[in-house]
């Protein structure tokens, strides 16, 4: 299996606690990976180390063919790998906007910026919602925003934390229908995610976080324990 | 009340006959309030972003030290201004006591403390994730500062019109250091103080008025700007 990157020894601890002291973590390429775990198991702080936006006490990483420390990579994570928050934050500003913004700060003239918006918006089947404030919309909308702002930039991989949490069942459909398309377009993708059935139907692996390190769980692992459950009643 | 109403009377002649002197007071403490202000706002929402997102060793004592020359009395800071700028003082070769200069420095003393607390309080309370996503999107640390004061602006509005009203009719330091000199040094609030003291009640009380409609303006105007600054539904 291709790796896109890998990370070695990520230690982290916060107020004297340790929260991650991960042995190993190599994320497939052009798949989706489900993390699962306990609240507070350090999911959120995992991404983070893995977008770069937290510094890690230990962390080497192998991306491109180069072995790196976090502080080396940092650059290049932070260009290629983009992490949405649990409730994905939205400028004060129109979607348009918000969706412009990556653009416009990777050198991208407005003319440019205006096409791929016009395009993205399409894609996520947000075009009636363009000029709408961002911070009016609803959990969904804003979810379904987020993922188009980042799917824009053409990330390498996608960084979810829980981006199903707290929604109805359409807003699921539709975030998972975008997450599918994302997929399929090559993008890695790693969701953490309570709610494992909504994902499962999309992930092709499974990380478990457990005391602070990965624990790789077979695919589709609560669909297989289901299914043995449901023999046994039989 | 016969003396109040001709003085007004007077002040409103003063003002709209285009009186030179009186005029010149006011450009020049527009000129000196605003100098300080633009000098000062940069740095002080710099160290209230640094006190806000980022932790290091003394933090806590320096957002205490902030909060604490906030209330300091403007004659203290004249008084200090004035110890160091004359002859006798370390700063005193550079002759700048009883100029405009001098006064710029005693007002950007007196309005920093107040712009790092009051920016401070509202990076405090801004988003972090605001500051995340931008640079998750790209944003290099410079720009995702401008994002973060863009998306905290009206409490950084708030602060630097704060800071310049406690400038502008601040008596104290600019007495002090400036010396009051007409055509130099003589701004509206130590122009007040003399000609109240003469008995002229006229030009103080048309300089009171520019600073009364230059107060209500600038509160008509962050109102306005903030009409949108509702809480979001």
């Amino acid at each position: 299996m291709n790796h896109l990157i890998e990370y070695r020894n990520i230690v982290i601890s916060l107020s004297g606690k340790l929260i991650l002291n991960v042995n190993q973590l190599a994320v497939p390429s052009h798949r989706c990976t489900l993390l699962t775990g306990k609240n507070g198991s350090g999911k959120t702080t995992l991404f983070k180390i893995m977008s770069g936006l937290l510094k890690p006490h230990s962390c080497s990483i192998h991306y491109q063919g180069l072995d790196l420390s976090w502080k080396q990579a940092k650059h290049f994570i932070q260009k290629d790998i983009i992490y949405l928050h649990q409730q994905p934050y939205l400028f004060d500003a129109s979607v348009v906007d918000n969706i412009a913004y990556g653009l416009y700060r990777a050198g991208e003239n407005k003319t440019n910026a205006h096409k791929k918006v016009i395009q993205a918006l399409e894609w996520a089947d947000l075009s009636h919602l363009a000029h709408r404030s961002a911070k009016q919309l609803s959990g969904g909308e804003k979810q379904r925003v987020a993922l188009t702002r980042a799917r824009i930039l053409s990330p390498r991989l996608l960084l979810l934390d829980e981006p199903t949490a707290s929604m109805d069942t359409d807003a699921k459909k539709q975030t998972s229908l975008l997450l599918q398309r994302l997929k399929a377009e090559g993008i890695s993708i790693i969701v953490s995610s309570h709610e494992a059935q909504t994902i499962e139907e999309i992930a092709d692996h499974h990380f478990h976080l457990e005391q602070g390190d990965i624990i790789k769980a077979p695919a589709k692992s609560n669909k297989i324990t289901k299914l043995n459950l449901a023999k046994k009643m039989q | 009340m016969n003396d109040l109403s001709q003085a007004s009377a007077s002040a409103f002649h003063l003002l709209l006959s285009g009186n030179s002197e009186i005029w010149e007071i006011i450009s020049l403490s527009f000129g000196v309030s605003f100098s300080a202000i633009l000098i000062a706002t940069p740095f002080a929402l710099l160290i209230a972003f640094v006190l806000a997102f980022f932790k290091f060793p003394f933090r806590r004592a320096l957002i205490s030290l902030f909060n604490t020359f906030m209330s300091v009395p403007a004659v203290i800071i004249g008084l200090s201004l004035y110890l160091i700028l004359s002859r006798s003082g370390p700063l005193g070769d550079l002759r700048l006591l009883f100029t405009s200069k001098a006064m710029i420095i005693g007002q950007i003393m007196l309005s920093f403390p107040l712009l790092v607390a009051m920016a401070h309080a509202s990076f405090q309370a801004a988003d972090r994730r605001a500051w995340e996503t931008a640079i998750t999107l790209g944003a290099r640390p410079f720009r995702a500062l401008f994002t973060l004061m863009y998306e905290v602006r009206f409490g950084l509005i708030a602060a630097v019109v704060a800071g310049f009203g406690r400038v502008v009719a601040e008596i104290g330091c600019s007495m002090m250091v400036g010396g009051n000199i007409l055509h130099s040094t003589r701004n509206i609030p130590t122009a007040i103080a003399l000609e109240t003291s003469k008995g002229e009640f006229a030009q103080g009380i048309a300089l009171g008025m520019v600073l009364l409609v230059l107060s209500l303006g600038l509160n008509a105007g962050v109102s306005i700007f903030q009409g949108k600054g509702d809480l979001h539904t």
